[in-house]
């Protein structure tokens, strides 16, 4: 009977194993049964047989191979000797296995085949995560109103892949056209640009985009309140509402007609198959509606965005009192010419933080240039720089060449504004070294400055990759809480494919945006020291 | 797959070697031969013993020498192994070694007297 229970545990051997050794660990078996009798001794030999199953068995399959078997060819000069499999079948849990395991893989396969197409809500939700984990502080660190997206932490420019061009076209609307801001560092005001053909001041040069709310840029540290992110719970109708109203704003505004036709049929789609059903938080849905529309178009510049407070209903012009409360602005921070000084080694210093209207800046500007025209090389300090005007950008860089050259701007249509103002009488800056210091806080129209100041070969940019705003899309505001920015122009890029919008521009010289100045300051007394 | 190791000598292979160090043996033969040696501590399954005769018949540390009966076991015919010299010198060298852990024992003062 125990024989019996033996032979059957035999079973679980590898059958190589059975075949070489079956018949002998039987009969040792039986040897032992027959040697070792009495309660003890069969106890102690059923655990000795049942111990060495637990460890012999696994080793067993662990070790098991097929025996491999040589054909009996002749080995001729060159030819390789083969092994062939043995004859013995595979064994029937091997093949149970292995079955199973194909099933598996075919499964795999052909679900992955058919949602294949949804792996963009994969990244959608990866972002979102990515977002819900970023630090509370910055919620709460943001100025009144203040748009829902708006998490504006230096150095975090490249997580704001999505809302960061409006938010960042706002800040420098603010700052730099005539608008409402005024000096009073706490004040938020809102600005909407309007379109240019509906502008009383044509002449004016104006951003072309606008933010949905909007701070004085140098604010970032005032804190006025701590509002939870998610306040409005978007039912289908809503929903419907915004889709519908972006489906419309694209037919009418956006650049291509055709790509247009297809983002909308797009958006009705997701909408159709219930992807958007999970999005009751405005600022998810819009980033939602955002993805949906670049996977049509590619097109970084075009965003739909919410704002968690009011947007202004109707686009606000510019007053005569607009424009006196700009100017008195900006004369309190002398145009936001920080700096502008002489460095050891005859290095000309100029700290600028943002590109304000030439109209009103013009002369300080201009001042502030003829004051380093002597200078042996000159370091433009935008680490704190959030943009501004293009104007101001062409201005600035007029300074640092002989004849006009092309200025890309994401905004607008090549015109005669692309070109700078070269040669600037009595300028002697022309042929000087140019360095320029960058940061990620580096945004909007500064980023411009560098990216074709790069692109020219004519500053060397050291600090951290720029924040990565190119904003060219033009505003359409879709109710209190959404609106969308459209590019409505193409504007050749005669550098690279890209530009800036998403990337941010990368510097030469990579250092910390704190040591960037310290880096320049070496370099520039190198070079000079050559000449 | 991987190839079975005897690298370092596996103690039930290393008792096998010695079991067989004195006469040619059966697998039961050897069993009972680990089982005295080790003074009953090493009792060998039909498992571990096949499997390590196998590895130690690939390497040629032992090889068969025919089936033969045992008389004082019955009328079957059993498979008796012998060492080799290869195997000797590799039961040897293994020898060797365990004695050099054992000077080393008695240098720190962990194992007392004189043998060895």
């Amino acid at each position: 009977m125990s024989e019996k229970i033996y032979a059957l545990l035999l079973r679980l051997f590898p059958s190589h194993f059975r075949k070489a050794y079956g018949d002998e660990a039987l009969l040792l078996f039986r040897d032992r049964t027959r040697d070792e009798k009495g309660f003890f001794l069969s106890f102690r030999l059923w655990f000795d047989l049942l111990a060495d199953l637990a460890i012999s068995v696994p080793r067993e399959y662990f070790y098991a191979k097929p025996k491999l078997t040589t054909v009996p060819a002749q080995r001729l000069g060159g030819t390789p000797l083969f092994y062939i499999v043995g004859d013995e079948s595979p064994r029937p849990g091997a093949l149970f296995f292995g079955g199973m395991l194909s099933l598996a893989a075919l499964v795999t396969f052909s679900s992955l085949l058919s949602h294949g197409g949804n792996h963009r809500a994969l990244v959608a939700s990866a972002r979102q995560l990515q977002r819900a984990s970023a630090p509370p502080s910055s919620a709460s660190t943001r100025p009144a109103p203040q748009a829902a997206h708006d998490t504006n932490s230096p150095g975090g420019g490249k997580d704001e892949t999505i809302s960061s061009t409006s938010r960042q076209s706002a800040m420098a609307a603010n700052q730099s056209s005539p608008g409402r801001l005024k000096p009073d560092k706490s004040q938020s005001s809102a600005l909407v640009r309007q379109r240019p053909s509906e502008s009383p001041q044509p002449s004016t040069p104006q951003p072309r985009d606008t933010g949905s709310s909007a701070q004085p840029m140098q604010d970032d540290a005032v804190t006025t309140m701590a509002t939870p992110v998610q306040r409005e719970n978007l039912n289908a109708a809503e929903r419907h509402r915004v889709i519908d109203a972006a489906v419309a704003n694209l037919k009418q505004y956006y650049i291509y007609p055709d790509v247009a036709q297809k983002m909308a049929d797009a958006l009705v789609a997701h909408e159709k198959r219930g992807d958007d059903d999970a999005m009751t938080d405005g600022k998810t849905f819009a980033r939602q509606l955002t993805i949906q529309m670049r996977d049509v178009s590619h097109d970084m510049h075009l965003e739909l965005v919410y704002s968690q407070d009011p947007l202004p209903r109707q686009p606000t012009g510019q007053t005569p009192e607009d424009i006196a409360r700009y100017r008195e602005a900006m004369e309190q921070k002398n145009c936001t010419f920080e700096k502008v000084e002489i460095l050891p080694h005859n290095i000309g210093y100029l700290k600028l933080n943002s590109f304000p209207d030439p109209s009103v800046c013009r002369t300080t500007a201009m001042a502030a240039m003829t004051s380093l025209n002597h200078a042996d090389a000159i370091i433009f300090d935008l680490r704190d720089n959030r943009g501004g005007m293009p104007d101001m950008v062409a201005l600035m860089a007029s300074y640092l060449f002989d004849h006009p050259e092309y200025l890309y701007n994401p905004r607008e249509n090549t015109t005669q504004k692309s070109w700078t103002l070269s040669p600037v009488p009595g300028n002697r800056l022309a042929d000087k070294p140019v360095y320029v210091l960058t940061s990620a806080r580096t945004f909007s129209g500064a980023e411009q400055f560098c990216y074709d100041l790069k692109m020219l070969k004519r500053a060397t940019l050291i600090g951290e990759t720029t924040g990565g705003a190119a904003h060219a899309g033009v505003w359409h505001r879709i109710d209190d809480h959404f609106g969308m920015g459209i590019p409505e122009t193409k504007p050749i890029n005669p550098f690279s494919k890209t530009d800036w919008a998403e990337t941010g521009v990368e510097p030469d010289v990579k250092v910390n945006a704190a040591d960037a100045l310290q880096t320049a300051e070496k370099l520039a007394e190198t070079k000079l020291r050559k000449k | 797959m991987p190839k079975r190791k005897l690298d370092p000598l596996p103690s039930a292979a290393f008792q096998i070697l010695l079991s067989l160090a004195g006469e040619d043996l059966h697998g039961y033969g050897i069993m009972r031969q680990v089982a005295e040696q080790t003074e009953g501590r090493m009792r060998l399954g039909p498992g571990t013993l096949y499997s390590s005769i196998q590895t130690l018949l690939e390497e040629k540390f032992i090889e068969e020498v025919g089936l033969r009966e045992d008389a004082k076991l019955g009328q079957e015919r059993r498979r008796y192994y012998r060492l080799t010299s290869a195997g000797r010198k590799l039961a040897r060298t293994e020898a060797d070694r365990l004695a050099g852990f054992l000077r080393v024992a008695r240098a720190r003062k962990i194992l007392r007297g004189d043998y060895v």
